[in-house]
């Protein structure tokens, strides 16, 4: 471990252990509940203020203000209001999600339940990737007792509020983790985003205003109502940035695993080094991906930065879903950007032109390179296609593979080059 | 009203409307191909996106809505870069067929990427090529030419009310079909050809038959009902080959039926009479034989005259041909009584109906209304001691049980409809004249004449200007 490190406080981590905790654990060693009951207690106004207040920002990959998000439901509709929790977790590198889900199903559900009351909405999804399947029996059997003691369904403790909680399998596609793509497939449609505006806020599921958020960030918020917004945003380091991380490090690393540490608290050398105990085999670190397989790469002069979304976002990446993937010197950058990309246009609904036909030019460039017949002018015409999807997608799905590609291209020119010229990849 | 600045210029608009639709009125055209002003915006084809004024990111103009002061430029440098770029996508994937392609010439690929495409490509990898699929007997599909616009999967959910084109597989492999490739159930599968942006939907009867650029257009309106749907009528040297539909979003809209799409294909039939013919009787049969108009013309009056007569006159006749009638009988047949006929169970207005939901009435004939506004009456059957029938008529309306009478016969007949008509007098179809219809909501609308008519046919007014100036009966008879 590295010295600075000074003991600080976790909330999910110490209660990921072998097996998913009934509702009694839940009730007696978490508080279970308390703070549902004292939501109910609370008005809407309340609730959403002191998220607000905690500086909780969206754990799935945008970053985006959950209390500001809340913020934008209408206060009457003539459509019924849903509450939809994003529990895809889609994006190659992160695994956070599964163990709150398999270990901890019952703080899901009292966020949930807290953040249906603050936005006003009677019934609540949980959109679960559909290789989850574990993680789906677990929820579903949670949802029960939950039922049976009273903290979901018709009145609950006695008050007003009611609120039904439906697990949604989806059918393995990385695109319905794209919150209107993921409304669409919940409605039994096509696994394809919309067009937005309309944005969910205003005309989400079935038409009805609806809220989507990441498991992460719906299992804070019972923390945020027991303990106070003002208590939560302390615990991040950095401004506009509260609570803690739960970080996923995989790669070649030596203690690769889901680690919790206050937002904003360390940088990616100190968790690379210090936590997960440097690279496999002390070899010499090559790249750095810091927020799942669609953040633009990092090298490994550049991983002096705290792992948080301003810091990462100011160096030209992005801390996304916090799925940091770690790749040694003697992996082939080219054959990791090309089972990147080729994972993105697999992964492309296919609606919108520029994903559906650039993606799989991508890969079939990258092909072309790693396989030893990659042309001069390639690197040219695979950033130039990278340049024509950036930015020009329905979705962020085109971003996403455009990222990587010119991030990557950008800073590891050379072993592209190395692979043009000399037919194979110069490292392994 | 609102205004917005596209390229330097003000725009009028109303709240609501899209940078596409608020460009076309100030005359600049946005490219487009997903976009369809009678489909829902979903933004897919990414051809489009223009540049605004405190936006960041190119946005599309189908998606977005013109707002009060916007500065939109639709032809800056990064727009055009970005049009080049989807051109370059769009195309990496299609076929260089054009050549053999029907769409070629009407093609808004094709267009598109002459105005807005690159003249070379740097594609090098394989095409994508998917199997071929029968779509049934109104429409061939050709997927490798298919932009994934999903224009026909809109219009089949949203317009004919049936969801049977799909999207299958996804991403690059993205197949549009048919629900497990059936056939096409709608009747109104031509307008998937119509708004297919490239070749990849066609109509399967034009196939081949001819390059759109050699076509004359006409515009006309469909007599197969009593919607009165705008058309197109497209010909060339005194051929029809199709009929498409022309906007109208008082009548149609976009859209037309395949019931009145191929109803012009009568006009061609070789089964059509288009020469003067009398019935002549060898060994106790009746056969028509080819005649003379003269001696057509008083065969008819002689049967038809001192007779109890009674006059058919189809409600697929003009405003115009009604009228003329309405001074020639009187004087000419005057104790003839005179009926309007068009569809069976179809009497009057009040018997049409919807036919379906969207397009389609009962009434098989496009002039029910006006020719009832002129005074005829329905026709339910004749008086009992009715000897001979006089039938005026274009192609459409359907003929009642004739038997037992002798029959002249006005208008378009085919060989077997005529079988024992006495005198055939080859008339003008739709497609071959000029006149006013009226529609079910009373509206008035021209028909136009495309093509001559064929053989010896001759408009009504023509006929009965012999009829009128031909007293004296000569040979026949």
């Amino acid at each position: 471990m590295l010295d600075n490190m000074e003991s600080f406080e976790t909330l999910f981590i110490q209660h990921f252990s072998e097996e998913s905790k009934p509702i009694d654990y839940y009730l007696n060693s978490m508080r279970g509940y308390s703070a549902l009951k004292k939501a109910l207690g609370m008005t809407q106004d309340d609730i959403i203020l002191e998220v607000k207040k905690s500086n909780l920002r969206g754990r799935g990959g945008a970053g985006f203000p959950t209390g500001m998000k809340w913020g934008f439901i209408p206060k009457k509709s003539a459509k019924p209001k849903y509450l939809v929790c994003n529990a895809d977790e889609s994006e190659p590198g992160t695994f956070k999600d599964r163990d709150i889900m398999r270990y901890t199903p019952h703080l899901l559900i009292d966020g949930m339940a807290i953040a249906a009351h603050a936005i006003g909405a009677n019934i609540g999804y949980i959109y679960i990737r559909g290789e989850y399947t574990r993680e789906t029996k677990i929820l579903n059997e949670a949802i029960d007792e939950a039922y049976k003691n009273g903290y979901l369904g018709k009145n609950i403790q006695g008050s007003e509020f009611s609120f039904d909680l439906t697990v949604h399998r989806g059918a393995g596609a990385y695109i319905c983790g794209e919150e209107t793509g993921l409304l669409n497939s919940l409605e039994g449609k096509r696994g394809e985003p919309r067009v937005k505006p309309p944005f969910p806020a205003q005309a989400g599921a079935f038409g009805g205003p609806t809220i989507v958020n990441n498991v992460e960030t719906l299992a804070a918020v019972p923390f945020i109502i027991n303990r106070g917004g003002d208590w939560f945003s302390k615990l991040g380091k950095l401004e506009k940035s509260g609570g803690t991380r739960l970080f996923c490090v995989s790669g070649h690393v030596k203690k690769p695993g889901v680690y919790e540490l206050p937002a904003g608290s360390v940088t990616l050398r100190q968790l690379i080094y210090g936590y997960c105990h440097g690279i496999l085999g002390d070899k010499k670190l090559k790249a750095v991906i810091p927020g799942g397989s669609s953040a633009p790469v990092l090298t490994a002069d550049e991983i002096d930065v705290i792992v948080d979304i301003e810091p990462l976002m100011k160096i030209g990446t992005m801390l996304g879903s916090a799925g940091i993937i770690v790749v040694s010197e003697d992996y082939c950058v080219v054959k990791l950007l090309k089972r990147i990309v080729k994972f993105y246009a697999h992964e492309s609904c296919g609606q919108c032109t520029p994903c559906r036909e650039g993606c799989k030019w991508m890969e079939d460039i990258l092909h072309r390179i790693e396989d030893g017949h990659g042309r001069e002018q390639d690197i040219a015409l695979l950033l130039e296609v990278a340049d024509n999807i950036n930015g020009k997608t329905l979705c962020a799905l085109g971003d996403a593979a455009a990222g990587p590609v010119i991030s990557f291209v950008k800073k590891f020119r050379a072993d592209f080059e190395a692979h043009i010229r000399g037919g194979k990849c110069p490292n392994v | 009203m609102p205004k917005c600045v596209i390229n330097g210029r003000e725009a009028e608009f109303s709240p609501g409307q899209n940078l596409i639709e608020v460009a076309k009125q100030a005359g600049i055209s946005v490219p487009y191909f997903c976009y369809h002003p009678g489909l829902s915006v979903v933004a897919q084809c990414r051809m489009c996106a223009v540049e605004i004024e405190k936006m960041p990111k190119l946005q599309t103009a189908c998606s977005t809505m013109a707002t009060e002061g916007m500065v939109v430029k639709t032809d800056s440098p990064r727009v055009l870069q970005a049009q080049k770029s989807t051109m370059e996508f769009l195309l990496i994937n299609h076929p260089l067929d054009c050549p053999i392609c029907d769409k070629s010439g009407e093609c808004d690929l094709q267009d598109h990427s002459f105005n807005h495409g690159d003249a070379y490509s740097r594609y090098t990898e394989e095409r994508r090529t998917y199997m071929d699929l029968d779509m049934g007997p109104v429409i061939k599909k050709n997927m490798n030419r298919c932009i994934h616009c999903t224009r026909c999967i809109r219009f089949g959910t949203e317009v004919s009310g049936i969801h049977e084109m799909v999207a299958l597989k996804r991403g690059n492999d993205t197949e549009i079909s048919t629900v497990d490739g059936r056939s096409l159930e709608t009747d109104y599968a031509g307008n998937y050809a119509d708004i297919c942006p490239t070749g990849s939907l066609t109509v399967k009867d034009f196939r081949f038959k001819k390059r759109v650029w050699l076509l004359k257009k006409t515009p006309s309106v469909c007599e197969g009902c009593s919607r009165g749907c705008n058309m197109e009528i497209h010909q060339d040297a005194n051929i029809v080959y199709r009929c498409v539909p022309r906007e109208n979003m008082a009548v149609n809209k976009f859209w037309m039926c395949d019931e009145g799409r191929f109803n012009f294909q009568y006009i061609h039939d070789e089964n059509r009479l288009i020469e003067p013919l009398v019935a002549e009787i060898h060994q106790k049969n009746a056969q028509l034989i080819p005649s003379d108009w003269s001696i057509a013309i008083d065969t008819a009056k002689s049967i038809l005259m001192g007779k109890k007569t009674a006059v058919l006159v189809g409600s697929d006749l003009t405003q115009e041909e009604g009228t003329l009638l309405q001074q020639f009988l009187p004087q000419h047949l005057p104790d003839a009584e005179i009926y309007h006929f068009g569809t069976p169970g179809v009497v009057s207005t009040r018997d049409d109906a919807p036919a379906d939901r969207l397009l389609k009435r009962r009434s098989k004939t496009s002039n029910l209304n006006g020719l009832e506004k002129l005074g005829f009456k329905g026709f339910e059957k004749f008086s009992q001691n009715i000897e001979a029938v006089f039938v005026i008529r274009g192609g459409k309306a359907i003929l009642p049980n004739l038997s037992g009478l002798q029959v002249v016969g006005l208008g378009v007949f085919e060989k077997l409809q005529a079988e024992k008509f006495s005198v055939v007098l080859p008339g003008t179809s739709f497609a071959e004249k000029d006149g006013t219809i009226v529609n079910f909501e009373d509206l008035s609308q021209k028909i136009r004449r495309a093509i001559l008519p064929p053989g010896q046919c001759k408009s009504l007014s023509e006929v009965l200007m012999m009829w009128t100036h031909r007293k004296k009966s000569f040979g026949a008879a």
